[in-house]
């Protein structure tokens, strides 16, 4: 019989979104078939999270779901104790989601000290230290199932994930969200006239869509494998990276009319070219309705 | 005795009671809180649509459509299109589905000695996902709902692949759930004879039966439902007397001293919302049935949940009728957030009951945000004198194991109690 990889799936500060997020990936009865859950939110298990927390369980894989915080318990302990007591028995740490990596929304939760186990937003924090070799961040609110049980399946396998700064796996978070929108010709050539509830349109110039700048395969792999927010006309809102959420979100910041955020890589000054090139075309059917007329 | 109850999306401490060999008492005690109150204290209105579907990972789309009427509410003429009226309720009886497969295949099974079945859980409920992404984007966690109508313009293909999904799911429905032609199911009003039928649900009814638990669960036979929709009821049952005229005015929320859940109650008095409370209301013949002979026992309470995924699947494909594409799906509002201060609120029914959202905009800030969820409702209560329905249902049983059974029943929510 192979093998399967014990695993904890730990919740902090936490709406279970990444939980349910995953009970979508499609093949879970494979997935059930290579690890096993030591404790899961959801699933049952052969351990009650007070055996986990009051004795020491042989597992391969720490999974952290939630903001972190010493003052956050799970069965009367601290989650910080009960991450430190597995981190040293495992493998591999993965933090699940965007609170667990950055802090994200429930950051201001207001619980002491609230943050990711390696990130304050952007800031890389000066605890737990020693287990960043142990460490693999899926950021995202939720976490793409698929990126999630992949990146569980690379752990398995001992392959060699290269990493970011915020020690997501590049396999996934090199792309923009912005890559596989179905609105991108509208962005290419700065035909800013989205309005919500149509087809047609780019959100990154009024509506705050933040798919140009945020780290994310939502177009490519799509969600629930049929759709991604921006294809349907939802925002992206920039929920993988560590300054999720930000305020305003349905808006664009604009200084002298021009987005605050831009592409990633891409300067102001050179962007203002390209926009001056790109709106020279004139592109009858970008101008029109994609399917009506 | 102290029992930490997990995997209800959280954990929750109950502290059993005991005289005589019978529960007396149960404290229900929630540890910890999110206060996504304060977060969103401050912030541009427009954002609790983001924030607001992370108050739950299971519920989620409830509270964005709770948090959008509420904002809509804040408008004195906003114009939304029937289509994205439809929509929205589309996405949300999907939504109440899923939860339900989870809740019976994940939660309730092992509780009568059955092995989680895992994958009957997320089969039927990723469908119900991929229903709810066509509009959505994605699920869980999307936020297309904004004030004015939906962000997804849909066309006859979308439509088509929408059919789709709800006919494979109710292939599962008719293959596991109850293995019958649905429309038997649906006009079935006698809730003996569905003990007849072969499947999971029958199964664990007939098990209710047999192993002598019917009388289990009751509790004051009070129930109440706010959020009104082209398939729901508003209104309350109190011995299957109903009356629809109530008011959210009514609704009180007050601290609890030993937990971080707050205590709702209408006119003073406990009421349980959910599937039950729904199916009450709207007098469901089946449910009224099987209230009548087993009152407002973990039976009713069971069969009224499962029995509503065919009820809303049904409902679905009505609305899906209805839908004039040709109608617009957003409907940008007059006036601009940024000068609007006032206040409203809105009911939704989410999975486990009613939802209620309260909001005060000042300058299209938010000053002010309550929320109150149907747990909070099902396990209100904290004194010896005034029992909550989930306590009430608990007191009598003379073991925690079935204490948890029936604490189940009202499939709590530890994150929503706690948001």
């Amino acid at each position: 019989m192979k093998k399967k990889m014990r695993v904890l799936w730990l919740s902090a500060i936490a709406c279970n979104g990444n939980t349910h997020s995953f009970l979508n990936y499609p093949y879970m009865e494979q997935f059930l078939d290579d690890f096993e859950f030591i404790y899961h939110p959801v699933i049952d298990s052969e351990y009650s999270l007070e055996d986990i927390v009051s004795k020491e369980i042989t597992c391969d894989i720490l999974l952290i779901e939630g903001a972190i915080s010493k003052e956050f318990k799970r069965a009367d302990v601290s989650v910080v104790d009960i991450i430190e007591k597995y981190s040293k028995i495992v493998q591999k740490i993965v933090t699940v989601g965007t609170c667990a990596t950055f802090g994200g929304i429930f950051r201001e939760s207001g619980y002491e000290e609230t943050s990711g186990l390696h990130f304050d937003k952007e800031e890389p924090l000066k605890t737990h230290k020693d287990l960043l070799d142990k460490t693999i961040s899926v950021s995202g609110c939720p976490v793409h199932p698929e990126v999630l049980v992949n990146t569980l399946y690379a752990i398995k396998k001992s392959a060699a994930l290269k990493l970011d700064n915020f020690l997501r796996p590049k396999e996934f978070y090199a792309y923009t969200v912005h890559n596989g929108c179905t609105r991108n010709e509208y962005f290419e050539y700065k035909v800013d006239n989205h309005r919500f509830g149509e087809l047609e349109g780019c959100m990154f110039y009024d509506h705050g869509c933040q798919a140009p700048f945020t780290h994310g395969s939502c177009n490519k792999i799509l969600w629930n494998e049929v759709n991604s927010k921006t294809r349907a006309g939802v925002p992206c809102m920039g929920c993988t990276e560590p300054t999720f959420p930000r305020q305003n979100l349905f808006s664009t910041k604009k200084n002298m009319a021009i987005p605050e955020n831009l592409p990633v890589g891409v300067g102001k000054r050179v962007y203002l070219t390209l926009a001056g090139i790109s709106k020279a075309f004139k592109i009858d059917r970008l101008e029109k309705k994609l399917i009506d007329d | 005795m102290i029992k930490l109850i997990e995997k209800i999306e959280g954990e929750a401490k109950l502290n059993f009671n005991f005289k005589e060999g019978k529960i007396d008492f149960v404290d229900i005690e929630f540890m910890s809180t999110r206060n996504i109150e304060n977060i969103l204290r401050g912030k541009n209105a427009f954002d609790a649509l983001v924030i607001n579907p992370r108050v739950c990972g299971i519920c989620g789309h409830a509270h964005l459509i709770a948090t959008v009427q509420a904002l809509e509410s804040c408008y004195s003429n906003l114009k939304l299109s029937n289509k994205a009226k439809i929509i929205r309720e589309l996405t949300l009886n999907f939504e109440l589905i899923q939860n339900h497969f989870k809740w019976f295949y994940l939660t309730m099974l092992p509780l009568f000695g059955h092995k989680q079945e895992i994958l009957k859980a997320t089969y039927p409920s990723q469908l119900m996902g991929k229903a709810i992404a066509i509009f959505g984007g994605q699920y869980p966690h999307t936020s297309y709902a904004v004030v004015g109508g939906v962000v997804c313009e849909i066309t006859e293909i979308d439509i088509i692949k929408l059919q789709h999904y709800m006919a494979e799911t109710l292939k599962f429905v008719e293959e596991n759930l109850v293995k019958t032609k649905s429309e038997n199911f649906l006009t079935c009003e006698d809730a003996d004879a569905l003990l007849d039928y072969e499947g999971d649900l029958p199964d664990i009814l007939r098990q209710i039966k047999k192993e002598n638990l019917l009388e289990y669960g009751k509790s004051y036979d009070r129930f109440i439902s706010f959020g009104h929709n082209s398939y729901f009821k508003k209104g309350k049952s109190l011995k299957a007397k109903i009356t629809h005229n109530i008011s959210v005015l009514h609704v009180k929320e007050s601290e609890m001293p030993s937990s971080f859940a707050k205590n709702v109650s209408f006119k003073d008095k406990y009421y349980e919302v959910g599937p039950l409370a729904r199916a009450m209301v709207n007098k469901t013949p089946l449910i009224a049935d099987a209230h009548k002979k087993y009152g407002d026992s973990i039976f009713s309470r069971i069969l009224a949940r499962v029995c509503e995924i065919s009820q809303l699947l049904q409902h679905s494909k009505e609305l899906i009728k209805d839908l004039d594409l040709s109608e617009k799906s957003y409907i940008e509002p007059s006036i601009d957030i940024s000068k609007l201060s006032s206040s409203g609120y809105s009911a939704v029914e989410a999975a486990r009951g009613t939802l209620i959202h309260k909001v005060e905009i000042e300058n299209g800030m938010i000053k002010n945000y309550e929320i109150i969820t149907p747990t909070q409702w099902n396990l209100s209560g904290g004194t010896k004198d005034k029992h909550g329905v989930s306590q009430k249902a608990m007191i009598g049983l003379s073991d925690v194991k079935t204490a948890e059974l029936v604490f189940k029943s009202f499939d709590v929510c530890s994150v929503c109690t706690t948001h």
